[in-house]
């Protein structure tokens, strides 16, 4: 194969990575990895780096949004960053010594716990008494509501949520992936954050944390130009029109296909890592 | 009280500065992407499935710019990728100032921490 025919094949399946990411909310980062080393054989650590690039890309374009229409809660995503960047910078020096193959094994046990959290219906809270740690943070906030106008709401368990997001972290400097459906997990079922806001914070939050892994990545030499370019030219454009096609297309059962597909290639990743072929 | 329409301009700017950021990192990406492809093109693909660490011309500032002013295509992607992880990275000191003029010195230290982690980490590896 050519550099040029490789290059255009990746940049095909990153488009449709970063379309798939952003149209089932997993970011286009899970997607990249199994692309690369089922498909390409690449090696796990260059697949790593690439998958770094495609979350900050996915992250960042997609947040220039939210931020805009103000739901995003932009004092919780900084207070909860110091955890996903501390977490984060661990798990990249975890990865430079551990096996590869077990770097494999633990993605795919990600990926599977990742197409169970999506299945699980978002109940909004009510009537949430926040506590006193996220009165003195300051992390009350308020969003806008279709009828118009705002909001608020309360919330509470900030060291429980604190510590998810340091795992978080951790997964995401590991495993080069956002790692949102831990992020949303820790804002939603612990801090009883509103769905809406804790997505969209998870999305803000995101990019930082890559960035804090992502520059002990490019040192190591971990961030190949030649995969690097149409991942992120691939994943932003894919991850654009995705954007615009979620206005207009009802998701659910893409939802549901895409959730299997995720397990088939989770059980891949994990016979393989196991049988030791990476 | 902050007003209102003060946040508003923050967020504005935070979204914007998002936007510019991924936007200049993706056109030099694919401007130097394809001029990759020209002078590379139709050699045959690189051996990806091992692991072999780039040159220190690709990891290190110094190294990267110095091969962008000899023209070096993938110097050129790396400048890409450089500038993308500089977008999150502004939109934290963005925030920064943001909080500073509040004189939320609470957020202020709390940015400044989340800002050190990073930084320290991106000198510590090198």
């Amino acid at each position: 194969m050519t550099v040029l025919t490789f290059t255009l094949i990746l940049i095909c399946s990153a488009f449709l990575a970063g379309l798939l990411g952003s149209l089932t909310g997993l970011g286009g980062g899970v997607v990249v990895i199994p692309i690369l080393t089922l498909c390409f054989h690449v090696d796990f650590h260059y697949a790593i780096g690439a998958a770094l690039i495609a979350s900050i890309a996915t992250s960042s374009g997609s947040a220039s949004a939210y931020v805009k229409e103000g739901i995003t809660n932009i004092r919780l995503g900084m207070f909860l960053e110091i955890a996903t960047t501390i977490g984060a910078v661990g798990g990249a020096f975890i990865a430079l010594w551990m096996p590869t193959n077990t770097i494999a094994v633990i993605f795919g046990v990600v990926l599977v716990f990742t197409a169970l959290m999506q299945q699980r219906r978002s109940a909004d809270h009510t009537a949430v008494v926040g506590s006193d740690l996220a009165r003195k943070l300051r992390l009350y906030g308020t969003y806008p509501i279709k009828e118009g106008g705002v909001k608020s709401y309360e919330l509470t368990h900030v060291c429980g949520g604190f510590s998810i997001m340091l795992s978080a972290g951790v997964l995401s400097g590991l495993l080069g992936i956002g790692s949102g459906v831990l992020k949303v997990l820790a804002m939603d079922s612990a801090m009883k954050v509103p769905f809406k806001v804790s997505t969209t914070t998870s999305n803000f939050m995101i990019g930082v944390t890559a960035v804090a892994s992502a520059v002990v990545y490019i040192q190591r030499g971990y961030i190949e130009p030649g995969i690097a370019f149409p991942i992120m030219v691939g994943v932003l454009t894919g991850a654009l029109t995705g954007a615009r096609l979620l206005k207009r297309l009802n998701v659910k059962v893409l939802r549901q296909i895409f959730a299997c597909a995720i397990v088939l290639v989770a059980i891949n990743m994990i016979y393989n890592g196991i049988a030791g072929k990476f | 009280m902050e007003s209102i329409e003060q946040k508003k301009d923050m967020q504005l700017l935070i979204g914007t500065a998002l936007r510019i950021g991924v936007m200049t990192a993706c056109a030099i990406a694919l401007a130097s992407g394809i001029y990759y492809l020209i002078c590379h093109g139709g050699e045959p693909m690189p051996d990806y499935t091992v692991f072999h660490g780039e040159p220190s011309s690709l990891t290190t500032i110094k190294g990267i710019f110095a091969g962008v002013l000899q023209f070096q295509a993938k110097n050129w992607i790396q400048v890409g990728v450089l500038v993308l992880m500089l977008t999150p990275i502004i939109r934290i000191l963005l925030s920064l100032i943001d909080f500073a003029r509040e004189r939320d010195w609470l957020y202020v230290s709390i940015t400044a921490i989340v800002f050190l982690v990073i930084l320290s980490n991106s000198l510590a590896g090198a």
